[in-house]
């Protein structure tokens, strides 16, 4: 648990973070997220103290983090950042088993966790543990770097817009693969970015950051639903927010039992899919209505274009 | 994969070209009876007949052939070729010595004219040039000379007696061994001394960056000094130390000789050995730097797990460019009564005996490409990443 008390940072006369509070349960994946010079990677950074606040008080499970020290406290932490930092002269096995080492861990250990975390994050060890991090595409370096954050299984996670230097496609599956990641290990993370459409896509908690302050925090589907201010409702995308919100909601929120009698709907959607996805196969393949089938492909119920746009106060 | 197939190599046609015209043009040895007279050049006819200096240039001949469509095959050919070429040259020099040295006047002494030099520069690039045409590695460039070199060595022991620098070097084989001995250790010193200095200066400014733009300029104007003007500088000062403090006197320091000499290469060393080492701590990924902190380094272990090794490179780099400038510097030493190489090049000078100069310059010149070329390949090597 991360919890920041009324937290201010003063660069000289000018104010970065100013007066903001912000509790992060355990397990929970909470996203920073606003325009640049908002102040959220300084807010991700006063946490493993790689800056110091300049107010207020900044709580690990209850515990100032000031009474740790420095070395001790951000070992305990994972971190992972933008352009991944890994140590270029290291191979791959060695830069994920950095943390271990400095806890000075035992070897055989270190090697065991290394090879674990490799295999979770789907690194061949034949292929790549002796590879150096130049000979890495951008995904693969960056699941290094995530690797390298989890080796000490730490508590708590702080990444610093880890996916923000990689192709769309790339960047979308390794966001998948931390919400799978995620579903497994329960850390609690701190995740700083500024693609709305990712913080959408990851977070438990959404909180808006602008000009230093938080604006708005909540679910992400609630803060959608009532953005508080123009500035939250411009960064969530206008118009753009149907589709969003449609997202955010699986195709089984809205549909109902299959009626056996108007059985020749052919277009199927599976129920786990997002609304989003249910309403581009209505628009591609002209269908106002789709069966939604479960994991083994049976049909459990259907979903009308009619239902799918209703009012949510309907519901 | 270097393009090896299809239009003529004009480098290869140019290079045997000029290999030609400066083997029936320039002159290939010269011979005096003595010492004192300048000798009389002779062309490569004058030397062997024209029958053997034609022969001699089929090879030539035959390499721009190879070259005029060049194929992977061919470019062998021409390779071996050159590296034949390069093996004939001191035989050649030893069929001049056996021809036109009269074995009866033991002053008599051959000079090696332009023509052998010309040959020898044109020969090696041609020899560079097929090693990267046919994308062999640096260390097979180095033994296929090991082949001329041989060949060299076995001449000098059995006909090139009569070769002036070969007479030079005889003549003062002990001097020449204890200047190449004082030319390596003030050499050895200076870049020792400057590189200790050097890293912690580089690391004082990076500690106090008001100290950079003062530390820099200091370095740059030390380097602006002519070097005789710095030994001048040093002289009087050194001269009045070891006069009052007798433990320097006792160690040898005075106005000349080997202490102002180290002082003024110090000097010199210590502007590209701070600028590398500095400007290779600050090169190093920020964001490297950021994450190692991030993860739990202490402040040490950043520095020496970190960014230590990856400035590397580039602080040898400083060490490589630094020895170069210092085995270059040391020669004009010789002019404070340093010892070293140079002596032999003031004396030559003084002398006007070109082939004294050349015992002198030459063990200069091979010492820096010696130095160039390991400290370059071991700064590769250090590259981070190893070889990807």
């Amino acid at each position: 648990m991360i919890e920041l008390i009324r937290v201010s940072k003063r660069f000289g006369a000018e104010t970065a973070v100013d007066d903001i509070s912000l509790r992060v349960e355990k397990g929970e994946l909470c996203v920073l997220v606003g325009t640049s010079g908002c102040g959220k990677s300084t807010t991700l950074r006063m946490i493993n103290r790689l800056i110091e606040h300049s107010d207020g008080e900044i709580h690990l499970d209850g515990q100032p983090v000031r009474t740790f020290r420095e070395e001790t406290l951000r070992r305990r932490i994972g971190y992972a950042i933008q352009s991944t930092g890994l140590f270029p002269h290291w191979t791959v096995a060695r830069n994920i088993g950095l943390v271990p080492r400095l806890l000075e861990w035992p070897v055989t250990r270190i090697q065991a966790r290394v090879e674990e975390l490799m295999n979770l994050l789907g690194l061949p060890q034949e292929e790549f543990a002796d590879k150096y991090p130049s000979q890495l595409s951008g995904g693969q370096a960056q699941r290094v770097g995530v690797a390298r954050a989890l080796a000490a299984d730490p508590e708590i996670l702080l990444m610093d817009e880890p996916f923000g230097a990689l192709d769309p496609i790339t960047r979308e599956t390794l966001q998948e693969e931390l919400r799978a990641l995620q579903a497994r290990l329960h850390k609690t993370i701190v995740f700083v970015t500024h693609d709305m459409d990712e913080a959408l896509r990851l977070a438990d908690r959404l909180v808006v950051m602008h000009q230093g302050r938080i604006v708005q925090q909540g679910r992400p589907i609630d803060l959608l639903r009532a953005p508080a201010d123009a500035f939250v409702e411009s960064l969530l995308g206008g118009e753009d927010r149907g589709l969003k919100e449609a997202a955010l909601l699986p195709v089984s929120e809205r549909m109902r039992p299959l009626r056996a009698s108007q059985g020749h709907a052919q277009e199927r959607i599976a129920q786990h899919a997002s609304l989003r996805e249910a309403l581009s196969v209505m628009l591609w393949r002209h269908a106002e209505r789709l069966i939604v089938i479960d994991e083994d492909d049976r049909p459990v119920g259907e979903l009308s274009l009619r239902r799918l746009v209703r009012a949510r106060d309907d519901e | 994969m270097a393009r090896v197939t299809g239009r003529p190599n004009i480098v290869l046609l140019s290079l045997m070209l000029a290999a030609l015209l400066a083997w029936w043009g320039l002159p290939s040895v010269s011979v005096a009876p003595n010492r004192i007279v300048s000798g009389s050049a002779y062309l490569a006819p004058e030397v062997a007949g024209v029958g053997l200096a034609a022969l001699a240039c089929l090879p030539m001949v035959a390499v721009m052939g190879l070259a005029w469509r060049p194929s992977r095959t061919r470019l062998a050919m021409a390779l071996a070729l050159v590296v034949l070429m390069l093996t004939a040259l001191p035989l050649w020099l030893s069929l001049a010595a056996l021809r036109l040295i009269d074995p009866t006047s033991p002053g008599a002494r051959m000079g090696i004219g332009p023509g052998p030099w010309v040959l020898l520069f044109v020969l090696l690039l041609a020899l560079i040039e097929l090693r990267t045409r046919l994308g062999l590695s640096r260390r097979l460039g180095w033994g296929l000379l090991a082949v001329p070199l041989g060949s060299l060595g076995v001449c000098l022991m059995r006909w090139l007696s009569p070769l002036a620098l070969w007479q030079e070097y005889q003549g003062r084989r002990e001097a020449f061994e204890s200047a190449l001995g004082e030319h390596l250790l003030l050499v050895g010193v200076a870049v020792g001394v400057s590189l200790v200095i050097g890293v912690l200066v580089a690391l004082a400014m990076r500690r106090w960056p008001a100290a950079q733009r003062a530390g820099f300029g200091v370095l740059n104007f030390l380097q602006t000094i002519p070097s005789i003007a710095l030994f001048g500088l040093l002289l009087a000062p050194l001269a009045w130390l070891s006069s009052e403090v007798a433990w320097l006197a006792a160690l040898g320091v005075s106005g000349i000789g080997w202490a102002p000499a180290l002082l003024a290469l110090v000097g010199y060393s210590l502007l590209p050995m701070v600028r590398n080492t500095y400007v290779a701590l600050e090169g190093v990924d920020p964001t490297v730097i950021d994450a190692a902190r991030g993860m739990g380094m202490s402040h040490g272990q950043v520095f020496r797990q970190v960014r230590l090794p990856l400035a590397l490179p580039v602080i040898l780099e400083g060490i490589r460019i630094t020895t170069v400038q210092a085995i270059g510097l040391t020669a004009v030493a010789a002019l404070i009564g340093a010892g070293g190489l140079g002596t032999f090049i003031f004396q030559g000078l003084g002398q006007a005996a070109m082939d004294l100069v050349l015992l002198g310059a030459l063990p200069i010149l091979f010492m820096a490409l010696g130095v160039d070329a390991v400290l370059g390949a071991l700064g590769e090597r250090l590259r981070p990443g190893g070889t990807p």
